[in-house]
């Protein structure tokens, strides 16, 4: 995969810079740009400012210089277009399972027998098909965040968002949601800017992965491996070598 | 239920040995009547059918004391949650307005409403508002962020947001002031009654000290606490109902 410039991505993100009232710059100068489709992982310690940056091209922040544009127009605010994924699952449990998928499509229009079975479908492809009626608080923390991508999925976004979505979860659980996740995606070919703090996890999932330290992009690594991505790639050499690369990057990355 | 056995068996006991005190101790029935005294004059008001209106009209004065009080209360409380610069402006006045006692007003209340009902109801609306809204107001600036956040990045306009997440989200508060309110709204509506009523259970208590019935007295006392208990339990049971789903903390 060839370097994309900046004004070429789906999602382009070009010299943006945030702060939070008057302190330094917790995202400076960051330029990205994500082709159409493409899936990158945004790796850094806690408190680098991946959240700010995730959140600056989800629309809920407006960068303080530089741009953010998604698909050629610059972005103005949150929009249907764009799922996002919390790092907690935040459901609302005093609705239904079914009815937090649906959140996204009964905030805009009463959903029609259509949007249930959608909904359905979505609930049974991250294997929750028997929960619908259940309630949040009936349901494990894996199961939560489960729900939380297909609620992020429901609209079907052409640009997905996560911020550590499986950060909380049990290292099974979470190879489970990865390969459910990889899945769901490719099947609508949905661009995914996926943040985590893991690096075996950023790099499973992506075709790109991002370094950021101190508020800054540093070095950026294509990660070759051969799509679909299964199970027994994580105990393979080329595998191994790129975790390894990818450490040492971060390393030395100030 | 051991120990609901063991509460029911201490009430026993409390009333076998307040029983005993009063006959062998020889104390006047007008100072403390002996429970069987009591029982037998709460039973001739229920089978003479005395009772009735009395509990009638102090249980529709509560009821809609309650009503209104509550649903100004939480009315208010979502208006000053909603709009900042109204909260800054009213909210000291609101709660000076709760350190006046309002049972003080009643006489007042008289002037502008006449006797009967309607000043009891308005007492008992004052009380209630207070809880209420206090609730209301802590509940809604209470809601997780990073729902909020969630809200908004799906795009929800500032009603949708209050109805489906704030409102939802501060429930159990709400809920817990509504309790409260609850055992406010009878001392509101016997206290009223000992002012301005004419009828119902504190109107009720005033004749009875008039005609040194103490026994009678004590017999409203029950019906009153009973009153309170159903009215408490209904709260109970609206809460369990409405938060089944809500998950503690
Ligand atoms: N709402 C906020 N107000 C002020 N400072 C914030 C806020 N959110 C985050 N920060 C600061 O920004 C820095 C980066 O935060 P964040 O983007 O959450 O990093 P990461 O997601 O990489 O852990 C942290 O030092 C944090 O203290
Ligand atoms: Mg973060």
């Amino acid at each position: 995969m060839s370097i994309e410039p900046a004004t070429d991505g789906f999602v382009a993100i070009d010299g943006a810079s945030f702060r939070y009232g008057t302190e330094p710059p917790i995202v400076d100068r960051v330029d990205w740009a994500i082709p159409r489709g493409a899936f990158h992982c945004l790796v850094g310690r806690s408190g680098s400012g991946k959240t700010t940056l995730l959140k600056l091209a989800a629309g809920l922040l407006a960068p303080d210089r530089g741009s953010v544009r998604i698909d050629g127009s610059a972005l103005t605010g949150p929009g249907s277009r764009i799922g996002f994924v919390f790092q907690q699952p935040t459901l609302l449990d005093w609705l239904s399972v079914l009815d937090n998928v649906l959140l996204p499509v009964s905030l805009k229009r009463r959903p029609a027998a259509q949007d249930r079975d959608e909904a359905r479908a979505l609930l049974e492809r991250v294997g929750l098909g028997a929960f619908g009626e259940r309630h949040p608080g009936q349901l494990s923390g894996g199961q939560q965040s489960r729900v939380a991508v297909a609620r992020a999925l429901i609209t079907q976004p052409d640009l997905l968002l996560l911020d550590e979505p499986f950060a909380a979860l049990d290292a099974l659980t979470r190879e489970e949601l990865q390969d459910d996740l990889l899945a769901l995606c490719a099947l609508h070919a949905t661009t995914v800017l996926f943040v985590t703090h893991d690096i075996t996890e950023a790099v499973y999932l992506a075709d790109r992965v991002a370094i950021m330290a101190a508020s800054r992009l540093h070095h950026d690594m294509p990660i070759d491996l051969p799509r679909p991505r299964r199970r027994e790639m994580r105990y393979g050499q080329p595998f191994n070598a790129l975790c390894r690369a990818l450490r040492q990057a971060m390393d030395e990355a100030p | 239920m051991t120990a609901r056995l063991a509460s029911a068996f201490l009430l026993l006991v409390l009333l076998a040995a307040w029983e005993a005190w009063c006959r062998l101790g020889g104390v006047p029935a007008l100072i403390v009547p002996a429970p069987s005294a009591v029982f037998a004059t709460l039973w001739s008001e229920i089978a003479t059918g005395r009772l009735w209106p009395h509990l009638r009209i102090t249980a529709t004065e509560m009821a809609l004391g309650l009503a209104l009080g509550c649903a100004v209360g939480l009315g208010i409380g979502i208006l000053l949650a909603e709009a900042g610069f109204l909260r800054r402006l009213l909210h000291p006045y609101i709660v000076a307005s709760q350190v006046v006692p309002k049972l003080a007003l009643g006489p007042l209340f008289i002037v502008w409403f006449g006797f009967g009902m309607t000043p009891t109801v308005v007492i008992t609306a004052l009380i209630c508002f207070f809880p209420l809204m206090e609730n209301t107001l802590t509940g809604l600036a209470q809601v997780d962020p990073a729902r909020r956040e969630l809200f908004r990045m799906l795009g929800a306009s500032r009603l949708q947001t209050l109805l489906r997440l704030k409102l939802p989200s501060a429930l159990p508060v709400i809920l817990a002031g509504l309790r409260v309110a609850v055992v406010l709204a009878l001392v509101g509506a016997v206290v009223g009654e000992f002012i301005g009523g004419r009828a119902g259970l504190g109107a009720s208590i005033i004749a009875a000290q008039s005609v040194m019935d103490s026994s009678l007295m004590f017999a409203l006392f029950i019906v009153i606490t009973l009153l309170g208990m159903v009215f408490y339990q209904a709260a109970l049971l609206t809460e369990r109902l409405l938060l089944r789903h809500h998950l503690k903390g």
